[in-house]
């Protein structure tokens, strides 16, 4: 079941005088269960697509349709909440919260998702998905004691903790090497199929595209 | 959850650095702000002591108000019509004991008031640090100016000005030892009446205070420096936060795609603030509490309660200025900006 549209988004930059366009009218739909990879050359406005997509950045035009709300005309803070309770976001680097335990890394995010879970309850569902990402034996571990993958499942335990419809993974395997990258979308592909949520994956490496539903190719801001 | 807790938790060098230098200088401006306050007792404590209310001095004086003359027959006429005002004088001088020490007072006489100690011809009434000296009630005192002796009545507490102890005269006394036959100052207590004495200027008792030169400088400079120290810390903690939030921009940045509200981060940051900040006070106020109590006697130091919780309420404000200035960086911070950069 189609979630998640993109319809007709435009991005304009202003270079100096000249009017820059890194997105002319993408189209672009999201199913659950499903990954769905953007690839493309460096400029070829993939990075843009997925911010936009995640509402992070405005679009100059068109239309981002999530559970038929259009995001692209909420205010901030409507969106902010979205992007809080709905949407998960993985990074190239996990960007971990350096003072918080990894059993802290997710009640933040449960506090942040507004969802309302007893501090019993939230210890017990943290529990389930540090057992699903492979990292329950260092709940009590702080960032800088975990190796690169063990931050980036952290990351993604992180980013599904409040179970979210839609999971933007921009590069998330571009700082691991090749068997922690494979181990890593191994976990997003089984973890989108199993929470049945649709994942938009940014990425650069052709290996990662046998674990992806759908492959979307960008150049020069359009879809191939 | 308290992120700003655990946030001190995990970096306690980095806060307790921060808390240290918070509290030496809580310390020393709670110290120079105790010796401002008793330095000012030492200097004017008959002035302040006295109510609130208007002073008079003459015009011709030029607010030197050893050079005031004011009329019998102005100071009959105000006396008259204001039951509770006071005229009195204020000159330095010398008392000589039996054994031919001489030691520097303030001799102060006034007309009938409850404000000043009465004394009759002959009396003197002494503040209570000559008591301490070795004087005695009883005792024999003496001046150059003065025929007769003066009997020591008593002794009245903290009763100072320009440093030197106060010794009440009786006015006919007075009036002998400097041969003038006018009082230099008039006092009406409760307040700034709004009253206008033709040839008399009003003074409160700020401004009054103020005309003593000897007080105004001592007491400029040893505020401007207790100023000095509270802007410091309010720069130390403006450069503070903006070091640490400088290295936790990307960190910002994240939260913020992540859906935390920029309100949070601030609020993570003032409580920080507010912790460090209480935590430095309550040391330092203890520990100048604790030198209220042992300060040698000699040394004028007087740290009232009054002055320890105006000067933490202004800690606590400029903390917050200047956190709160240095986390401007945090509502400017976008999530593009941090994911974009590299591992916070």
């Amino acid at each position: 079941m189609t979630i998640f549209t993109i319809d007709k988004v435009r991005k304009t930059f202003m270079n100096g005088e000249m009017k820059d366009e890194i997105l002319k009218g993408i189209n672009l739909s999201l199913k659950e269960g499903e990954v769905t990879a953007l690839v493309g050359a460096s400029g070829s406005g993939k990075s843009t697509l997925l911010t936009i997509a995640a509402g992070l950045q405005p679009a100059s035009d068109g239309k981002v349709l999530f559970e038929g709300q259009n995001i692209t005309a909420m205010n901030q803070e409507q969106v902010r909440k979205i992007r809080a309770s709905k949407f998960g976001f993985v990074f190239q680097f996990a960007h971990l919260v350096p003072f918080l335990t990894v059993e802290e890394q997710l009640m933040l995010m449960l506090d942040v998702a507004d969802t309302k879970l007893k501090k019993r309850q939230q210890k017990k569902e943290i529990a389930k998905i540090l057992k699903l990402v492979g990292m329950e034996h260092r709940k009590d571990a702080y960032p800088a004691s975990l190796s690169g993958g063990e931050k980036q499942r952290v990351a993604i335990a992180r980013a599904i903790i409040h179970k979210p419809k839609i999971l933007f993974a921009d590069e998330p395997t571009a700082s691991l090497d090749s068997k922690k990258s494979k181990d890593v979308m191994l976990l997003i592909r089984d973890l989108t199929k199993m929470l049945k949520m649709a994942t938009l994956m940014v990425t650069h490496d052709e290996e990662m595209l046998s674990y992806a539903d759908h492959v979307v190719k960008m150049r020069d801001g359009l879809v191939q | 959850m308290n992120m700003a807790w655990k946030e001190m938790k995990k970096n306690k060098g980095r806060f307790l650095i921060l808390g240290s230098i918070i509290f030496l200088v809580s310390l020393l401006t709670f110290i120079i702000s105790g010796l401002a306050n008793g330095l000012s007792q030492d200097n004017a404590a008959l002035i302040k002591d006295l109510p609130n209310g208007q002073f008079f001095m003459t015009k011709e004086a030029n607010q030197t108000y050893n050079l005031s003359k004011i009329s019998n027959k102005t100071q009959t006429s105000v006396l008259r019509k204001h039951k509770d005002a006071v005229a009195f004088s204020i000159q330095m001088g010398f008392i000589n004991e039996g054994s031919g020490k001489q030691r520097s007072v303030a001799f102060v006489s006034s007309t009938a008031s409850p404000l000043f100690s009465k004394v009759n011809k002959g009396e003197v009434v002494l503040d209570r640090s000559l008591e301490s000296d070795g004087i005695k009630i009883g005792d024999t005192l003496t001046n150059n100016q003065y025929n007769g002796k003066f009997i020591v009545k008593g002794f009245v507490d903290q009763s100072k000005f320009s440093h030197a102890p106060v010794a009440f005269i009786n006015i006919d006394d007075y009036k002998q030892i400097y041969r003038i036959q006018e009082m230099q100052l008039i006092f009406i207590p409760g307040g700034d009446s709004g009253e206008t004495i033709t040839g008399l200027k009003s003074f409160s008792k700020d401004q009054f205070l103020n005309t003593i030169s000897s007080y105004k400088a001592e007491q400029l400079s040893l505020n401007m420096m207790v100023w000095f120290l509270v802007v410091i810390s309010g720069m130390l903690f403006a450069i503070f936060f903006y070091m640490m939030n400088v290295q936790k921009i990307g960190l910002y940045g994240i939260l913020k795609a992540i859906g935390v509200k920029t309100s949070v981060l601030f609020t993570m940051m003032w409580t920080q603030m507010i912790f460090i900040t209480i935590f430095a006070l309550t040391i330092s106020i203890a520990l100048g509490q604790v030198f209220n109590l042992i300060a040698p006697k000699g040394l004028p130091f007087s740290l009232t309660v009054g002055t320890t919780v105006q000067l933490s309420l202004t800690f606590l404000l400029i903390g917050f200025v200047g956190a709160t200035l240095s986390g401007i960086q945090i509502k400017q911070v976008g999530p593009l900006q941090a994911i974009q950069q590299g591992e916070v």
